[in-house]
């Protein structure tokens, strides 16, 4: 009987809520983000919200990357702390402004990007991926090598916040509303790129080289150009968390989250840009706050729960949240177009009455 | 001046030798057929003017210019546009899009006469093959006989002065056949300028198009010549059904 009741509101909700469109949906999504700070959350959960924010960002420039041109990167921390490290340095050594250091380590993002991409862009599938893993772990070590530059393991702490002339509580909120309308903007961003001519280009690549170049496409450029927006924007992710916790340290370059970020964009939906924003945000509200704070459970039991969550969602959509609730739709727009008694919801009623 | 000329062109795989001092030409408005048995270095022949292998020794020349050794992007933007014996669609994309990519490419862009969107020239491509049903169908849902047509629909996109099909008939039925025959006669009408090569297995398909055969065995050149000789040649009927006892 339980499980009746649960199978009749999983229907309602597919056909009720699952028939508004994607657009509206995000659009949803993002209003109810921006009032979120109308219920007066304490500052420890925006500031969930907040990283979270940054972290969707950092999925989304990794999922054009890995999701439309098939360029397959494990070591995507390097451009989020290539990021870090440009604007602690610059703000360390030579007091630039806030201002000043985000543009300047997003653009040391992007020229590394170009650099990194030519010697990755010789190998392909597995043996890319194995190159790019090793990138920041390079980047690990000449950090801690010149140690009375970067500080080593200690890190450069007391990098300047975005808002120092609000009050404490209100410097939350300030930075909360900065962070999700840059993320509503690298969003469109990233969006509008893939589904550009462009984009399809970039398809055509991960579907396959070889058809790409007779048609007289050239690949090179493309990989290129791909590298260089996913480090634009991975950095941009980068500068703007380390002025955020006010630290540039090399938690930022570690591999865990070169990981996570295959974890929410898989979750997510790879390939469609706005399911890994969606993505970070689930998984994150899941992991620092239902996992830590409601619940309270003791770190192992906390990844273990985490992980088989993740393993449950990932083997019910394969491809993704996103995907699936866009597969959804179609069924629905499909059964609709078969028959005209309506949305999936009216025909479980019917039944009902035959019975 | 011929439109594309071979010279001496050798390619060699460790021991085998797959293409072995070949020399054809094709001139402008011609279709030229390429035959032989399985392995005797069609295809190679193929990859070797598109430029997805070099060769190993030899020159080939495309409109009097040297384009031996480019990149096969290159080639493709000089105006060779080829299609893949085993068809090699972008499955995540619609069909349109198929060709539209051929269209983002530099020659592609360049051929749009200016009172036509890219959209539109997109449709012209599939309406010559006759796929615009299909249209917004993602790729991989799509048949073979369509993806043969879509393969040769996106190498038209790119207004090619020399097209290289290879083996368009390759797992196609009879009426299928009888289609593509037609769409690549009516290719050849509408632009006579345009020098088509064709290799093919299928002989009685390709004799019915083409206006001159080169007959490939071992990787070596062993007849050249006007449809109704070749089938009388003695050496390619060896080659074909073996020596008379």
């Amino acid at each position: 009987m339980v499980t009746g009741y649960f199978r009749r509101a999983y229907s309602s909700f597919v056909a009720h809520v699952l028939d508004i469109p994607p657009r509206l949906l995000a659009l949803l999504l993002f209003l109810l983000l921006l009032s979120f700070p109308i219920v007066n959350p304490p500052s420890s959960t925006l500031l969930i919200l907040t990283t979270a924010s940054l972290l969707a960002i950092f999925a989304a420039s990794w999922d054009l990357l890995v999701g439309r041109t098939g360029q397959i990167s494990l070591g995507h921390a390097l451009f989020f702390g290539i990021g870090t490290y440009a604007t602690g340095l610059l703000s360390y050594h030579l007091n630039w402004p806030i201002w000043v250091t985000i543009p300047l380590s997003v653009l040391v993002g992007f020229l590394a990007a170009v650099l990194i991409g030519f010697p990755c862009l010789r190998v392909k599938g597995h043996y890319l991926a194995l190159v790019t893993m090793a990138f920041p772990i390079i980047l690990i070590g000449l950090i801690l090598y010149f140690k009375n530059i970067t500080r080593g393991d200690a890190g450069i702490w007391g990098l300047p916040k975005f808002f120092p002339f609000l009050p404490y509580k209100q410097q939350f909120i300030a930075e909360y509303y900065f962070t999700l309308l840059l993320l509503f903007a690298s969003g469109i961003i990233l969006y509008k790129i893939a589904n550009s001519k462009t984009g399809m280009v970039m398809v055509s690549i991960l579907d396959d080289e070889l058809a790409s170049k007779a048609c007289g496409v050239n690949i090179t450029k493309y990989k290129l150009m791909a590298f260089a927006i996913s480090g634009i924007f991975a950095s941009l992710a980068g500068s703007v968390n380390a002025h955020l916790l006010q630290v540039a340290n090399l938690a930022s370059l570690r591999v865990t989250l070169s990981f996570m970020v295959i974890v929410w964009t898989i979750f997510g939906g790879l390939g469609t840009i706005y399911g890994p924003i969606v993505g970070v945000y689930i998984l994150q509200v899941l992991d620092q706050y239902v996992l830590t704070k409601i619940v309270d459970v003791p770190t192992p039991w906390r990844i273990i729960i985490y992980s088989a969550i993740v393993i449950v969602f990932v083997l019910k959509w394969p491809r993704g949240l996103a995907r699936f609730v866009t597969d959804k739709q179609e069924d629905l727009e499909e059964a609709r177009d078969i028959d005209e008694r309506g949305p999936r919801i009216w025909r479980t009623y019917k039944k009902k009455e035959k019975k | 001046m011929h439109l594309l000329e071979v010279e001496k062109l050798t390619k060699r795989f460790g021991g085998l030798t797959a293409v072995n001092n070949v020399s054809f030409h094709v001139d402008e408005g011609e279709i030229v057929g390429i035959i032989g048995p399985n392995g005797s270095g069609k295809t190679t022949l193929f990859h070797l003017i598109s430029g997805f292998l070099k060769s190993d020794s030899g020159t080939i020349k495309f409109k009097g210019e040297n384009i031996t050794g480019l990149a096969p992007h290159k080639i493709a933007n000089k105006g060779i546009a080829r299609t893949f014996q085993v068809v090699r669609p972008f499955r995540h994309l619609p069909v349109i899009a198929n060709v539209m990519v051929a269209l983002k490419s530099p020659r592609g862009a360049k051929k749009i006469e200016w009172i036509k969107t890219f959209e539109r020239k997109a449709i012209d491509m599939l309406e010559d093959v006759g796929l615009t049903e299909l249209m917004l169908e993602p790729a991989e849902n799509v048949g073979h006989g369509d993806l043969k047509r879509l393969e040769m629909a996106r190498a038209l996109a790119l207004e090619p002065d020399l097209l290289m099909l290879d083996e368009p008939f390759g797992g196609l039925n009879p009426l299928e056949t009888d289609f593509l025959t037609k769409s690549i006669q009516r290719i050849h009408l509408d632009h006579p300028s345009r020098g088509i090569v064709i290799v093919e297995h299928k002989l009685y398909a390709l004799m019915k198009i083409v206006k001159r055969v080169i007959v490939l065995h071992e990787g070596e050149k062993i007849a050249e010549g006007k449809p109704e000789e070749i089938t009388k040649n003695k050496k390619v009927i060896e080659v074909y059904m073996g020596k008379a006892m």
